[in-house]
């Protein structure tokens, strides 16, 4: 066997089109697992009544699953429910519009949404009580204080584990091909078939995500000295 | 996958789970040799690192970052197709292995540069001061390690141990794509046989659920069994002022009525 070093370039750059597919599936499911994951973990900490025993048992069940089982759940079980809310209330909405994509954002999301829901909760429980009670001394309201006091040193605080689960959302969004959405690993799989040449494009495959994994963990690093600069210690 | 199902029935999920349950035994396999090896690999990934090898440092560092950097479902393929072409060079012929191997391999691997990561903090995190003081009463090298550091270091890392058994645990689910019959393998094929798609993978879920729920409380009672040389009364005192911490932290000053819920928790 011979390494074909001409076809890995090849089925890079053939790959390099499915990556916009992959990055949308991280981003949203990013996106709406950190508004997810930030109302969990506003009421876990409040302690809301009623809802705080379903999110502690969302979290706890979406983390004790794999992601395909959340997906396979939600592409076969989604279409039930789409239907039978559309029927009962007479809507001509039927779920066969639901574009194979719309299935992985929506069972990311809430995949990501019980992994955020602890980096927020991490995050929030970071600052201190003190310094919400000083902002309180000096007349903000609650708001204010989170927005100014708690939110950005939460945030700084969580970048190192928000960056994380980032990695592996985008390295979840390699079992959309389950559900026939064209991302990196299908059109791997398209590449190789059709050139019978496996070994290469995986090797291609796995180039583009090494390449992606490490410019996130760079930006993160980058991101981090930025919003850890008021955090110095020291005297000065 | 044609989506026209039956119409979903909640007493199926009862029936799919026994039916499941056999394939119980290779997810585990799965997990337990990968595991085992993990471990071996982790080892020796974190040796050059923890000593500060010259060059071999550097190659667990490209390791680390390879497995770590890219989706574990790509490394399957990567080893399915690409071990044997390159076992083929020095004349090895690995065509009529089975799939399973490369499975157990390939997740070996990849939870050995987790391994890697946890052994390395574990260490780090026994105080130097200890093994000092092991010299100073007379111990050996060895005796130190094996009766001071390792003790404690295991301690330490359960948590992220269990951490990781369960992720392992987890993406077992995709050895499916190699044709291997584990529990989601098996739950495909039931699936598409009985057109009851729902009700199967609601089964497959709760499986998953209960072996990682056990494996929790399981590795959560191992800590606690590891930690006992740590006296009860400093661990009742650390507990409390953890609780405190906590309380202290946040339950006051964020409630919708200002401040006031001092009691709380």
């Amino acid at each position: 066997m011979k390494l074909d070093f001409a076809f890995i370039w090849t089925a890079f750059l053939q790959l390099l089109t499915a990556v916009p597919t992959a990055l949308a599936i991280t981003a949203v499911s990013v996106f709406c697992g950190l508004l997810i994951g930030t109302a969990v973990a506003v009421i876990r900490l409040y302690k809301v009544p009623i809802l705080h025993p379903i999110a502690a048992s969302y979290v706890t069940f979406i983390r004790g699953t794999p992601m395909l089982t959340h997906l396979l759940l939600i592409y076969f079980g989604l279409p039930i429910l789409v239907d039978a809310i559309a029927e009962a209330f007479g809507l001509s909405f039927r779920s066969v519009s639901i574009p194979m994509i719309g299935f992985a954002y929506v069972s990311f999301s809430i995949t990501a949404g019980a992994y955020m829901s602890e980096v927020v909760r991490s995050g929030l429980l970071a600052v201190n009580r003190g310094q919400i009670e000083a902002a309180y001394a000096i007349g903000m309201t609650t708001s204010q204080a989170m927005r100014r006091i708690v939110l950005p040193q939460a945030f700084a605080a969580s970048l190192p584990n928000l960056s994380n689960s980032v990695i592996g959302m985008l390295h979840g969004s390699t079992l959309a091909f389950t559900v026939s959405v064209v991302e990196i690993n299908a059109k791997a799989q398209i590449v190789a078939t059709t050139n019978w040449k496996f070994f290469e494009a995986y090797l291609a495959a796995a180039i583009i995500f090494w390449a992606i994994t490490f410019m996130i963990e760079r930006l993160t690093a980058l991101a981090e000295k930025r919003f850890n600069l008021y955090n110095r210690g020291g005297v000065s | 996958m044609a989506k026209v199902g039956e119409p979903f029935d909640i007493s199926y999920v009862f029936e799919y789970l026994v039916k499941l349950l056999p394939t119980l035994k290779i997810t585990l396999l799965i997990v337990v040799s990968s595991i085992v090896i993990g471990l071996g690999v982790g080892f020796i990934v974190a040796l050059p690192q923890l000593y500060k090898i010259p060059v071999l440092r550097r190659f667990s560092q490209v390791y680390l970052s390879f497995f770590r950097g890219t989706p574990v479902l790509i490394q399957l393929f990567l080893f399915y197709y690409g071990l044997p072409e390159i076992l083929k060079l020095v004349h090895v012929d690995v065509v009529k292995v089975p799939a399973l191997y490369f499975v157990i391999l390939t997740y070996a691997l990849h939870s050995g540069a987790y391994m890697a990561e946890m052994i390395r903090a574990a260490v780090g995190a026994v105080d130097r001061g200890q093994v000092e003081a092991a010299y100073a009463v007379g111990m050996t090298g060895f005796q130190a390690f094996t009766r001071i550091v390792l003790p404690q270091a295991m301690a330490i890392s359960v948590p992220v141990f269990a951490n990781l058994v369960i992720a392992n645990l987890k993406d077992t689910s995709l050895a499916f794509s190699l044709g291997i019959m584990e529990l989601t393998g098996k739950s495909q094929t039931l699936a598409v046989m009985s057109r009851h798609f729902v009700e199967t993978y609601i089964s497959l879920a709760i499986i998953y659920f209960m072996i990682s729920f056990g494996l929790e409380k399981l590795f959560h009672l191992i800590e606690r069994k590891l930690l006992k040389h740590e006296s009860r009364i400093v661990s009742e005192e650390k507990e409390t002022r953890v609780k405190k911490a906590k309380t202290r932290r946040f339950a006051v000053g964020l409630g919708f009525t200002r401040g006031g819920r001092e009691n709380e928790a």
